[in-house]
C-alpha cells in the first residue's frame, strides 16, 4: 500500500474500503498480494477545502476531492501530487458526485442547485447533460444496471421521503420513485449484487430509523431501457423495514437540526446532554435549557427549564410548558427525536400569543418545490394503491355480487408476477413511444385505448393490460374489418348470485316462523313443521315445545319446589342451545328462541311491549298476530281489551323489580331471587338476547317481512330510543292536567275518552288534529266510514281538517 | 343451491373498480375508471340504468350505499380527490354533497351504522381520514384526522354501533353501550382501529401483522355475540382475521386466513358474518367459513379465473 496523503493538511476524518469483489481494480497500487485480495482500494476523506466526500472512479482509481464552497470539482490522481484537474461544476454548493459503473471517464454531480451534471472527465469545461430536479439535490448516484441513476434530495429540506429513479436518456420524468421513509433518507447505497441475482438491491436508511432495502426487479431495471424493451410495463419493489434499531446519538440529532427560524437561537452542548434555545420576539425573551436523559430517546423525554431573563408571563409560561411535554412524549414514545419539533411548538406558541402589538412573524420562505401537473399514474402516484379490478361484496341478505377484468383483457407481465401495488406503475406508459397499441405486434390487433379518451387522456388502469380479440372466423373481410373496428369491451359484467343457501338464515323459514304468546306449544310445533319444511332437523322446537309445556311452569311461591329453570335440563340446556346456534351464527334461531323462551317466562298479561310510551294515537299498536297471515299492524284488535287489566303503558315487572332496590323483607328478596331463578333465559344477558332479536329484525326487514319483524321485536325488553319526533300529549279528561301516556299521573285515572262508546282509551286511538276528539282505531274508522262530521258533536269536518 | 341470479352489462367505457347493492338488493351502483358511476334497477332479474351520475374528474375507486332510512343515498370516492354524495329526490339522482378537502386520491368511503345517523368515514391517499356528519339543513360536519396513515389510507370500514362487550352479564333495564368506532388500513402496512372519545377522534389500537400495504379492511357485522371480528388483506397476499373477545377491547388476536400468491384488494363479509368474500390480483373470489373449530376454510371458488363463472358446491352443513 503506497498511499501518499500527505497533501491533506487536516486530519483525515474517514475512510472505507471496497471489496475486491465488487470492483474491477488495477493492481498497480497494490503491492501485497494478500492486501490485493481483501482490499482494492481506500478512499479517504478531509476537511480540506471543505471536502465532504472523496469518490473513486473504478478505472483510474483516483479520490476526486469536492470543493463544496465553490462548486468545483478537483481530480486528484492517486499518483501523489501528479495531477489535478480542475472541472468547473455547479452554480452552487456540491454535495455529492458518482462515478459512472461502466464509462471511466464520465461522472455525475448533485448540488444545491437544483441539477444533477453529467461529465466527461477528459472534456471538464462543459457538462454532457443536465438533470433539472426543482428541489436541492443531496445525493445522486448511477444504478450498477443501464444507465440509471438514483437522486434523493436534501435532507434539511424534509419535503420528500422518496428516492427517484431516472433513466439517464430521458431526464424529463423520473421512472419511479422509492416511497416508503417516513423521515428523509439520508444515505443509500446499492448492494453487491450475487452471482446469478437478477434482482438489485438497494439499501436505504433513513431518520426515521429504519433500513430498508428495495428489491428492482428485473422488471423495473429495464424501464430505463425501454427505448429496446418497451414492453416494460410496470414497477414493483419489495421493500422491508430491517427494523428501527439504527443508534442514534444526540450529537447525530444536533447535527441535523435544522432551524432557520429568525430569533431563534440553539446552542447544543452534547457532552452534557443538554441545549440552550433562545428566542426574542418583540420585547419578549425567552431562554430554555433542555436536558437530555441518557435513555433519550427511548421513551424518555428531556426536561425543560425556562431561565433568566425569560420574561413572558408564568401563564405562558405553563401553557408553553405543557405543550414543550405533550410534543416530546409523543415523539419519544415512538423513540424519535424530539428537539426539532418541540422548538418548532415553542416558536409557534410564542407566535400566537405575539400577534397582538407585536410585528407578525414572518417565517422564511420555504424554497418552493413545485409540483409537476400531477398526470394519471405518473411516479406521484407512488403513493395511491393500484385500483381494484376485481371484487365481490355481499349484499342485501343472501346476494354477492362480484366483478372480474373481463376475459379479453390479459395482463401483460407474466401471471407469475404479481399485481403492481402502486398507480405509478403505470408511469411507463406515459412516454409518448409506449401507447400499448404499439407495443404490440400487428396480429395481435389491438384496440387502442376507450375512444372518448383517446384524445386528452391514454393512459388509464386498462392499460395495464393488453386486450385480445377472441378468435373469430368471418365470412367476408368486410365483416372483420368492422368486428375490429368495434370497440372492445374494458368493463367485465357485473354478477349477482344468489348465495343464501350458504347462510344460516332461511327466508322461507322468516315467512313461516310464527309466535304466538297465548300458545307457545302451539308456536314450537308449527316451527319444527317449517323447519322440517325446508330441510332442516330441528329438534331444537321439539326441545322448545317441552321446556315451556304448562307443567313445568314455574311455580310463584318460592318454597314449592326448584324451577325447573335450574334443572339441568333447564336454562343450562338452553344456554347450551344458544352457544351452539351462535357459534353457527344462526341469528334466526337464536332470536326465535329467545323470544319464545322469554314469552314463556314473562306472564301474559303483563308484556312489556315494543314502544315504551304510548301516546294516545299510538304508532305501533300492539297486534298481537296469531299466525302467518297477521292482522296489520296498525289496526288494533278489540278483543285483547278486556282482558287486559293492566294499562299497556305500564313497565314491566323487570322495570319495577330493578327501580326498586329497597327490599326490607327478606320474603321479598327471596321471591325476587325466585323470580330470577325460575327464567330459563339467563336474566344478566338479556341485552344480548335483545341484540339478536334486533338483528334478526333487520333482516326480516331487509326481506320485506315487516309483520313479522314487528312480531319479533315485541319481545324485545330493552325499550328503543323514545323517538325524538312529535308526540302527542294528552289533557286528562277528569282533571285537565297534563299527562302522557292512558293513565294520567293526577288522578290515576284512564286520561282518553272514545267519543262513539265513551269507555276510556288503553290501546290504539285516532283523533282529530284539529278539534281533538277521537277515539278508539276501530270505532273511528266505523264512523268516518259514512259520516264527515266530528263524532262528540262539535262540528268539526275531521277528515278535511286531517288531511294535509 | 347456489345460481346467479343476474349478470348486469354495465356498458361502463373502462374498467369497474367497485360494485355495491343497495340495503334490499334492488339496485346495483357501479364506479368505474370511465369517471361515472352508474345506478341499475336490477329487481326479478332486469338491469335498468337508473342514473349516470358524472362529476367526478378521474377514475371512481368505491360507491357505498347509505342506511334506507336517510332516503337513496350514494357516496363515491375518486382520484379527483373529492368525495360526492349523491341523493335521489323525486327519482332524479342529484349532487346532495361534493366534499373536497383531501389532498390526494380518496380510496375509501363507508357510512356508519344508522344508529349514529348519516355519517361517512373517507380515506385518502393523503394520509388522513374524514368524517363527514350530516348535521340537517344540508350542512355537513366535517373532522379530520391527519396523518392517520403515513403514505396513504387506503380503507376504511365501520365497527357494529353496539359494543359487544356492553352486552352480556349486565344489570337488567341497562341500555346497551353505543360508540363510533371504526377500522382503516393504510400504506403503513397497518391496521388501526379509531375510536370517538368526547367528539374526539383518538387511535384506539394498532395492528401489526402484513408486510406490505394493507389493501382493505372489513369490520364483520354483529349478531349480539360478544366477539368483535375484522378482515385486513395486504399487497403480501395474505388475509388476516383478527378477534377481540375482551369485553375492553383492547386485546386482539390475528389468525391467518391464506396467503394467496397475488395482491388482494377486497374482503367482504356477509350478514351473519360468518362467511368472507376475498378478491384480489389473481382475477378470482372465493367464499370462507369459519369451522365449528375455528378453522377457516375456502367453500368455494365463485369464479375460476377470467371471467368465468363456476357454480358453488352446496356445501351447506345440516344444523343439528
Amino acid at each position: 500500500m503506497d498511499f501518499n496523503f500527505n497533501s491533506h493538511i487536516k486530519s483525515i476524518t474517514s475512510a472505507g474500503f471496497y471489496h475486491l469483489k465488487t470492483l474491477q481494480i488495477s493492481t498497480v497500487y497494490c503491492q501485497n498480494q494478500t492486501w490485493r485480495d481483501l482490499l482494492i482500494h481506500a478512499f479517504v476523506s478531509s476537511r480540506l477545502d471543505y471536502c465532504i466526500g472523496l469518490n473513486c472512479a473504478i478505472q483510474i482509481n483516483f479520490p476526486c476531492l469536492i470543493n463544496r464552497r465553490t462548486g468545483h470539482v478537483f481530480c486528484l490522481f492517486q499518483k501523489p501530487n501528479t495531477a489535478i484537474e480542475y472541472v468547473a461544476a455547479h452554480l452552487s454548493k456540491i454535495h455529492g458526485l458518482d462515478w459512472h459503473p461502466d464509462n471511466e471517464f464520465i461522472f455525475a454531480t448533485s448540488s444545491q442547485d437544483n441539477s444533477v451534471r453529467f461529465w466527461d472527465y477528459r472534456q471538464p469545461r462543459k457538462y454532457l447533460n443536465i438533470l433539472s430536479c426543482q428541489v436541492p439535490v443531496w445525493k445522486a448516484r448511477y444504478t450498477p444496471f443501464s444507465n440509471g441513476l438514483v437522486t434523493v434530495m436534501v435532507p434539511q429540506l424534509r419535503r420528500e421521503n422518496s428516492l427517484l429513479l431516472w433513466s439517464t436518456l430521458e431526464l424529463n420524468n423520473p421512472v419511479h420513485a422509492f416511497v416508503g421513509h417516513d423521515d428523509v433518507v439520508l444515505e443509500f447505497q446499492w448492494r453487491p449484487q450475487k452471482e446469478g441475482a437478477k434482482d438489485h438491491q438497494l439499501v436505504t436508511w433513513s431518520r426515521d430509523q429504519t433500513l430498508r432495502i428495495w428489491r428492482v426487479d428485473p422488471q423495473l431495471q429495464r424501464v430505463k431501457n425501454y427505448a429496446d424493451d418497451p414492453m416494460s410495463s410496470g414497477s414493483k419493489l419489495d421493500s422491508a423495514a430491517v427494523g428501527a434499531g439504527l443508534p442514534q446519538t444526540l450529537q447525530q440529532e444536533f447535527s441535523l437540526v435544522n432551524l432557520q427560524i429568525r430569533n431563534v437561537n440553539v446552542e447544543m452542548d452534547a457532552v452534557n446532554c443538554s441545549c440552550v434555545v433562545t428566542a426574542h420576539f418583540g420585547a419578549h425573551q425567552v431562554h430554555l435549557v433542555v436536558k437530555f436523559p441518557a435513555q433519550y430517546p427511548n421513551n424518555a423525554p428531556p426536561t425543560f427549564q425556562f431561565v433568566p431573563p425569560t420574561n413572558i408571563p408564568n401563564s405562558m409560561k405553563s401553557k408553553i410548558y405543557k405543550t414543550l411535554t405533550d410534543t416530546s412524549l409523543q415523539k419519544v414514545k415512538r423513540n424519535q427525536n424530539c428537539l426539532e419539533p418541540c422548538i418548532r411548538q415553542l416558536v409557534s406558541c410564542l407566535e400566537s400569543d405575539m400577534e397582538d402589538g407585536t410585528p407578525p412573524f414572518v417565517p422564511p420562505a420555504l424554497p418552493v418545490f413545485p409540483r409537476v401537473t400531477n398526470t394519471y399514474g405518473s411516479y406521484q402516484d407512488a403513493n395511491i394503491p393500484f385500483p381494484r379490478t376485481s371484487g365481490a361484496r355481499f349484499c342485501g341478505t343472501g346476494c354477492l355480487v362480484y366483478f372480474t377484468r373481463p376475459i379479453t383483457m390479459h395482463r401483460s407481465v407474466p401471471a407469475t408476477e404479481p399485481t403492481p401495488r402502486s398507480l405509478s406503475a403505470l408511469s411507463a406508459y406515459h412516454s409518448s413511444v409506449l401507447t400499448p397499441m404499439k407495443m404490440r405486434s400487428e396480429s395481435q390487433r389491438l384496440y387502442s385505448s376507450s375512444p372518448t379518451r383517446s384524445d386528452k387522456e391514454t393512459v388509464s388502469i386498462s392499460s395495464f393490460y393488453y386486450k385480445e380479440r377472441k378468435s373469430r372466423r368471418f365470412k367476408t373481410k368486410r365483416e372483420a374489418s368492422e368486428f375490429s373496428n368495434r370497440p372492445i369491451k374494458l368493463a367485465g359484467k357485473v354478477i349477482i348470485q344468489d348465495i343464501s343457501c350458504l347462510l344460516p338464515v332461511h327466508k322461507a323459514l322468516g315467512e313461516s316462523y310464527i309466535l304466538n304468546v297465548d300458545d307457545i306449544q302451539e308456536t314450537c310445533q308449527k316451527n319444527a313443521a317449517a323447519a322440517l319444511a325446508v330441510g332442516r332437523r330441528d329438534v331444537v322446537w321439539a326441545l322448545a315445545s317441552a321446556a315451556t309445556s304448562q307443567d313445568l311452569s314455574p311455580d310463584s311461591d318460592p318454597d314449592s319446589e326448584t324451577p325447573w329453570a335450574r334443572h339441568p335440563f333447564g336454562r343450562h340446556l338452553l344456554e347450551t342451545l344458544l352457544a351452539h346456534y351462535s357459534q353457527m351464527s344462526d341469528v334466526q334461531t337464536l332470536a326465535m328462541l329467545c323470544s319464545v323462551f322469554r314469552s314463556q317466562s314473562v306472564p301474559v298479561d303483563s308484556f312489556s311491549l315494543y314502544g315504551g310510551h304510548h301516546s294516545t294515537r299510538s304508532l305501533t299498536s300492539g297486534s298481537y298476530s296469531s299466525n302467518s297471515d297477521s292482522v296489520p299492524t296498525n289496526i288494533y284488535n278489540p278483543g285483547r281489551d278486556q282482558e287486559h287489566l293492566n294499562p299497556w303503558g305500564e313497565p314491566s315487572p323487570d322495570e319495577y323489580r330493578f327501580s326498586s332496590q329497597s327490599f326490607t323483607d327478606p320474603r321479598e328478596r327471596e321471591r325476587e331471587q325466585h323470580d330470577m331463578n325460575k327464567k330459563l333465559l339467563d336474566p344478566s344477558n338479556t341485552l344480548q338476547f335483545d341484540e339478536f332479536k334486533k338483528c334478526y329484525g333487520e333482516i326480516l326487514y331487509r326481506w320485506d317481512l315487516r309483520e313479522k319483524r314487528a312480531d319479533v321485536l315485541k319481545f324485545a325488553s330493552c325499550p328503543p330510543e323514545p323517538h325524538r319526533g312529535i308526540e302527542f300529549g294528552v289533557y286528562c279528561c277528569h282533571c285537565r292536567s297534563q299527562a302522557r301516556g292512558t293513565q294520567c299521573a293526577v288522578c290515576k285515572r284512564l286520561t282518553f275518552q272514545c267519543a262513539v262508546c265513551h269507555v276510556a282509551v288503553r290501546g290504539s286511538s285516532n283523533f282529530c288534529l284539529s278539534c281533538g276528539h277521537g277515539g278508539h282505531t276501530s270505532h273511528m274508522l266505523a264512523w268516518f266510514r259514512s259520516q264527515d262530521e266530528c263524532p262528540a258533536g262539535c262540528g268539526c269536518y275531521c277528515l278535511l281538517q286531517s288531511t294535509y | 343451491q347456489v345460481s346467479v341470479i343476474n349478470t348486469v352489462d354495465t356498458s361502463h367505457e373502462d374498467m369497474i373498480h367497485d360494485a355495491q347493492m343497495d340495503y334490499y338488493g334492488t339496485r346495483l351502483a357501479t364506479c368505474s375508471s370511465d369517471r361515472t358511476v352508474k345506478i341499475f334497477d336490477v329487481r326479478n332479474g332486469g338491469q335498468i340504468l337508473v342514473a349516470d351520475l358524472r362529476g367526478h374528474e378521474g377514475p371512481v375507486w368505491q360507491v357505498a350505499w347509505a342506511h334506507p332510512m336517510f332516503g337513496n343515498v350514494l357516496a363515491s370516492c375518486s382520484y379527483d380527490r373529492k368525495v360526492i354524495i349523491w341523493k335521489e329526490e323525486n327519482g332524479t339522482w342529484d349532487k346532495m354533497y361534493e366534499y373536497t378537502g383531501h389532498e390526494s386520491s380518496v380510496n375509501s368511503v363507508c357510512w356508519g351504522p344508522y344508529e349514529f345517523g348519516l355519517i361517512l368515514a373517507c380515506g385518502s391517499s393523503d394520509g388522513a381520514i374524514s368524517l363527514l356528519t350530516f348535521t340537517g339543513d344540508q350542512q355537513w360536519d366535517i373532522k379530520k384526522i391527519p396523518n392517520a396513515h403515513t403514505i396513504g389510507c387506503n380503507a376504511v370500514s365501520w365497527a357494529p354501533a353496539v359494543v359487544p362487550g356492553s352486552l352480556i352479564d349486565q344489570p337488567t333495564g341497562q341500555k346497551p353501550n353505543y360508540v363510533k368506532r371504526f377500522v382503516s388500513g393504510g400504506c403503513d402496512n397497518l391496521v388501526k382501529l379509531w375510536k370517538e372519545e368526547e367528539g374526539q377522534w383518538k387511535e384506539d389500537q394498532k395492528l401489526e401483522a402484513h408486510s406490505d400495504w394493507v389493501r382493505d379492511v372489513g369490520w364483520a357485522p354483529s349478531i349480539g355475540l360478544p366477539t368483535s371480528t375484522i378482515a385486513s388483506c395486504s399487497q403480501d397476499g395474505r388475509v388476516f382475521i383478527w378477534t377481540c373477545d375482551d369485553p375492553a377491547g383492547n386485546t386482539w388476536s390475528a389468525k391467518l386466513l391464506h396467503k394467496f400468491n397475488d395482491v388482494v384488494w377486497h374482503v367482504s363479509w356477509s350478514i351473519t358474518g360468518n362467511i368472507l368474500a376475498v378478491s384480489g390480483g389473481d382475477n378470482k373470489v372465493t367464499l370462507w367459513k369459519e369451522s365449528m373449530d375455528g378453522q377457516w376454510a375456502c367453500i368455494s371458488d365463485v369464479s375460476k379465473g377470467q371471467g368465468a363463472v363456476s357454480t358453488i358446491t352446496d356445501t351447506q352443513q345440516n344444523e343439528q
